[in-house]
């Protein structure tokens, strides 16, 4: 802001006080989104710097491997497989270690990932494109599911607390909770598919029904519905009952404030009072909890896709993974990690909206 | 002994706290039975490593029997009956472990189990039975009832129901849990299946809270660039997730050794520890008895230790449970994938051949997974239901870090 | 009290008694509490923390806790001539009646605003729950009310509760709280925790305002000074009864019950409540089994032996002060002993 003089100041009086009051504010308020936005950019970094040296100086690191594989099964001379090696990483074999790193680097950022080891001419990149869409439908309808029903069941178990429903309901939280997310998904399967026989688990493989056409028909949508339907149960069941208990919690603390209080006493009426008062003040600490939950759903996602063969980012890891396609491991990782750092970020932003109080303070 | 004694009103004083939650008591009781099975059984019970009838997926509570000629059902009632006489099993590889005490007075003769299609050792036994070729065969109850109501061969099928009978259902010890794709005892593998597995948890959950301990502290009471330096770090390890992260670790390096992955579990997972630890420091720190300490130019590793720590150390128990639980989610997690050491029998090993070899998707055959599974999930709730309680019984205002 | 209510009686409390009930057996937290409150007047409750005060303006419009249990008693409001008993209002009744009828700022007002909603937000919300949906209307009435505490109206009114000081926001509670124009405002210690300066201007604005919008006030405190500045009536409560009450001239220079008196010549803190009784001996009765007879007798300079037998009634030579005491003459000689002594120095 220029600096204005003291004459100035006292003449424009009370609005110019307001803008002054406002400027300022907004100007914190940037600087909170703008530190976000560094520390997920200094966490891409970080994350791609350690990829390269993991794939490229570790003692025993996969472009040795794979040099040396080569070698034994074909024959050819160290230059040869070395070059080989080098055309699929995508890196320059004649540069040095830090050139190639800046390369590496820059290559990330153009989102040129390389291409694949074991179906040579694949791009990476395009591969991740074709299963990246699956997992965040698939994560991120089930993590939206069960925030959704987590806060309207925290909230009742708050309301109604030390009643039989509470008790019930803590309890199948504590469970949920317990429970590791892939053991929900097998108990889904045994249960679910081949006890009670309700879904054929194994007509349900892949994302989608090959016979339907991709596109904007109800056919294609229904069997996408149907082939995430038990990846999504298990995303829900598994992270229901944290938002519950923390809910719950949370929604306790807040019927001790004051405001609820006075709202009551002025006469607002209960649908206004829960949600607006109670329900919005009480679900803000679960909206910062929901960074630390999303990066853990994605990354449970390489075992829960693997489970139920849902073929998404997980289950594309898995398969690189056993075929030894570096290339590809490489790429998944990078992305994952950018998604997560990215679905962070997203998620301060929103929350600097929805607690005035971060706005100004820049933390809570 | 006034040590023992007070030791032991501190822990019958424990124990009246939490059993007065009853979810938290329940985890406490279900925490024992898990040590006791998972600890103290496997030195009375032998670990089932004999391959028998493969292919053979035995249902809860089946069981070996006797199976003799007709004629002698009131004959041969035990095995004692049959000494001198011969005596045959159906097996891949040899006299199966049940017999072993009577391998010197019976003689055993074995029908080889090559496959499904080829030589099946059931039925080649029970020709030999019905034509007192051999004396008695031991058998399963339902490969044996099986194997004679689907004979499709109606002569075979009236040579067995003319000649075969059991004399004694109750030979073997019913296998509780069913058997697994080898005619391997179930139970015995979840009795045996459960130790490595827990230690190399606790092994993870320990370094982790360590580290956090350590870290959080330091962060908290040094502030400046140290808190800044070990922060960020937190917040950038925070941001990977982790297991995706082991999974390519797995990739990369394969893990041969389970303590090593346990550890390496340990190293990655004190992130969000650290930070609730820090915040738990920085307010204890605040509290008057501290500013005494301060005031009385005490160091700082003596208000850790002697004023700090023992206001936390019921919350860093809690958590420490929690880290727990956690590491035990990553490492079986990387055991379901095939992407961790498969080698010790331990319950995620169960689970990966439970679903490796199919039997997830068989209805009879259901508990080779199942019960691995629920072994898994129930240790799981009564860790989180016992770390609840200490939280209500400890302190209701510290709050987890999960 | 039975008599026919007079026009000018907005609330009449009658023979109230409430109890907690708790583990430990039933607190009496109020016994036969009677009064009335005429339109315009200002009346202060004053007594230690835990004589029942709270409970007693609680009660005015039934925000007691769970566990209370109103045994006996009505809460007569009087509003155009039309008398309701709070205590038998529906819950929808309820809802309307508060704020509209009788608004409460209470203690702790520092967290009475919910803080991620815009102060506009709280007040268009005040308004809508009573069917006052006309958002201009709203902010033209909550502007001239802000301008009337005192404050930069325009930019309150945008402002999001943790932007104001805590002087600003209990200033912003008491606009909101007239903002519907109820009859009966009751304030439950509006001034602690604010700075001197800050109580100061609270007590110049509640005193503009009830000139200004003719509103009858209920407050409670333990600042005498601030009762004296501010009450019309003060009615002292110990053990959750009133033992004396009188318009605030005669309580102050011609107090009738010991227990009053000890309030006053007691040294006030500004905001250490227990200090102020500091020269009355002995604690607070236990209310789960009271003393017999008068409740303050283990404490009282002047008991005799009657007052540990029989329970004192609300008795005065004026009509409009009365006090529950047997031994009345024995606190004036007293009184006149200190006088004569302060006269000799």
């Amino acid at each position: 802001m220029v600096s204005q003089t003291p004459d100035v100041v006292a003449a424009t009086g009370q609005a110019n006080m307001l803008d002054r009051l406002y400027d300022s504010v907004l100007n914190i308020y940037r600087n909170h989104t703008f530190r976000v936005i560094i520390q997920a950019i200094i966490t891409v970094w970080a994350v791609v710097t350690f990829t390269f040296f993991l794939v490229r100086l570790m003692p025993g690191n996969p472009i040795d491997v794979l040099i040396e594989q080569i070698l034994v099964q074909e024959g050819i001379s160290y230059q040869e497989a070395y070059d080989r090696v080098a055309a699929s990483f995508d890196f320059d074999p004649d540069a040095t270690a830090l050139d190639q790193y800046f390369d590496w680097f820059g290559d990330v950022l153009r989102l040129d990932l390389g291409t694949s080891i074991t179906s040579p001419g694949t791009r990476v990149v395009d591969e991740i494109a074709r299963y990246l869409p699956w997992t965040l439908f698939a994560v991120g309808s089930g993590l939206l599911i069960s925030f959704v029903l987590g806060i309207v069941l925290g909230m009742t178990m708050a309301y109604y607390r030390n009643s039989p429903l509470d008790h019930i309901l803590s309890l199948f939280a504590s469970f949920m909770t317990g429970v590791p997310n892939y053991i929900w998904g097998l108990l889904i399967i045994i249960i679910l598919g081949i006890q009670l026989n309700w879904f054929n688990v194994g007509a349900l493989r892949g994302t989608y029904d090959v016979n339907t056409t991709p596109g904007f028909n109800l056919p294609f949508i229904v069997s996408v519905l149907e082939h995430a339907l038990l990846p999504i149960i298990t995303y829900v069941v598994s992270t229901l009952g944290g938002w519950m208990l923390n809910m719950k919690s949370s929604t306790m603390s807040v019927l001790n404030d004051d405001y609820v209080n006075v709202a009551e006493a002025r006469g607002l009426k209960d649908s206004r009072i829960i949600t607006a008062y109670v329900g919005r003040n009480a679900s803000l600490p679960l909206f910062t909890q929901l960074t630390i939950s999303i990066g853990f759903v994605l990354g449970s996602g390489v075992v829960i896709e693997e489970i139920f063969v849902y073929w998404g980012l997980g289950h594309y890891l898995f398969a690189s993974i056993t075929t030894r396609d570096y290339t590809s491991m490489q790429g998944v990782f990078v992305i994952l990690v950018i998604t997560v750092v990215f679905a962070n970020l997203i998620a301060d932003l929103t929350y600097g909206f929805l607690d005035p109080r971060v706005r100004v303070s820049g933390q809570k | 002994m006034s040590v023992i004694n007070s030791i032991f009103s501190s822990i019958w004083n424990f124990i009246k706290r939490i059993s007065k939650n009853k979810a938290g008591f329940v985890g406490f009781i279900g925490l024992i039975i898990y040590f006791i099975v998972t600890f103290i059984m496997p030195s009375f019970v032998d670990f089932d490593d004999e391959p028998k009838l493969d292919e053979i997926t035995g249902p809860i509570g089946s069981r070996i029997v006797l199976a003799v000629h007709v004629d002698d059902v009131d004959t041969y009632k035990t095995m004692e009956d049959l000494e001198g006489k011969t005596v045959g099993v159906v097996s891949q590889t040899g006299g199966p472990i049940f017999i072993e005490p009577y391998e010197d007075t019976v003689n055993v003769e074995t029908f080889r189990w090559n496959s499904r299609r080829d030589g099946p050792g059931i039925q080649a036994g029970l020709i030999a039975l019905a034509n007192r070729e051999i004396d008695a065969m031991l058998i399963f109850s339902k490969s044996v009832t099986e194997y004679i109501d689907n004979q499709e061969d109606p002569e075979l099928r009236q040579l067995f129901e003319d000649n075969i009978a059991i004399s004694n259902p109750t030979l073997g010890p019913p296998h509780l849990l069913g058997t697994d794709t080898q005619g391997r005892d179930i139970a015995t593998h979840i009795v045996h299946g459960g130790r490595l597995l827990i230690l190399t948890a606790v092994l993870g959950g320990v370094i982790s809270t360590m580290i956090a301990l350590v870290f959080g502290s330091l962060s908290a009471l040094f502030g400046g660039v140290l808190d800044n330096v070990l922060t960020a770090l937190t917040n950038l390890i925070l941001a990977i997730p982790r297991f995706p992260l082991l999974v390519v670790l797995a990739g990369l390096i394969s893990f041969d050794n389970t303590l090593f992955l346990g550890v390496l579990i340990g190293l990655l997972g004190w992130p969000a520890l650290m930070r609730a630890i820090r915040a738990q420091v920085l307010s204890l720190r605040e509290r008057d008895f501290v500013e005494a300490a301060q005031s009385l130019g005490l160091s700082t590793t003596h208000i850790m230790l002697r004023e700090i720590l023992p206001n936390m150390i019921s919350f860093v128990a809690i958590n420490l449970i929690f880290s727990i639980t956690f590491a035990m989610y990553e490492q079986i997690g990387l055991v379901v994938l095939g992407l961790a050491p498969i080698s010790d029998y331990t319950w995620g090993v169960m689970l990966y051949f439970g679903r490796t070899r199919g039997t997830l998707f068989n209805a009879d055959g259901a508990s080779m997974a199942l019960a691995p599974v629920l072994a898994i999930a129930l240790f799981q709730v009564c860790l989180v239901l016992f770390a609840r309680a200490l939280e209500e019984v400890f302190d209701p205002r510290l709050r987890s870090a999960v | 009290m039975s008599q026919p209510m007079n026009d000018d009686v907005v609330l009449r409390v009658d023979d109230l008694s409430i109890v907690y009930q708790t583990k430990r057996g039933n607190v009496q937290a109020t016994t036969n509490i009677s009064f009335d409150l005429k339109r315009g007047q200002a009346m202060a409750l004053i007594g230690e923390s835990g004589s029942g005060k709270t409970t007693v303006s609680l009660s005015l419009i039934r925000k007691l806790p769970k566990n209370a249990l109103i045994t006996q008693g009505q809460v007569l409001y009087q509003r155009d001539g039309n008398v309701r008993d709070v205590l038998k209002l529906s819950k929808r009744e309820l809802r309307e009646f508060r704020w509209k009828d009788c608004a409460m700022v209470f203690q702790g007002s520092q967290n009475a605003f919910n803080p991620v909603l815009k102060i506009r937000t709280q007040f268009e919300d005040t308004a809508r729950a009573h069917g006052w949906t006309d958002k201009n209307a709203v902010r033209e009435r909550a502007l001239e009310l802000l301008r009337l505490v005192r404050l930069d109206p325009e930019r309150v009114y945008e402002a999001y509760p943790h932007e104001l000081s805590g002087g600003m926001k209990q200033r912003t509670l008491l606009a909101l709280g007239v903002l519907l124009n109820p009859q009966v405002v009751i304030l439950d210690e509006p001034t602690t925790a604010l700075d001197i300066l800050t109580q100061r201007a609270i007590i110049d604005v509640l005193n503009e305002m009830q000139q200004r919008l003719n509103f009858s006030i209920i407050f409670i405190s333990h600042d005498l000074s601030l009762a004296a500045e501010m009450a019309d009536v003060v009615a002292t409560v110990y053990a959750g009864e009133i033992v004396e009450i009188g318009p605030v001239n005669d309580m102050f220079y011609d107090p009738q019950h010991p227990y009053t008196h000890g309030l006053l010549t007691s040294v006030p803190k500004l905001d250490h409540e227990q200090d102020f009784v500091s020269s009355i001996a002995g604690a607070p009765p236990n209310l789960i089994s009271p003393p017999s007879g008068c409740k303050f007798h283990p404490r009282c300079p002047y008991a005799t032996d009657k007052c540990s037998e029989d329970d004192p009634t609300l008795t005065g030579e004026k009509p409009d002060h009365l006090a529950a005491c047997w031994n009345k003459d024995a606190l004036l000689e007293a009184r006149e002993e200190i006088a004569r002594k302060e006269l000799a120095q």
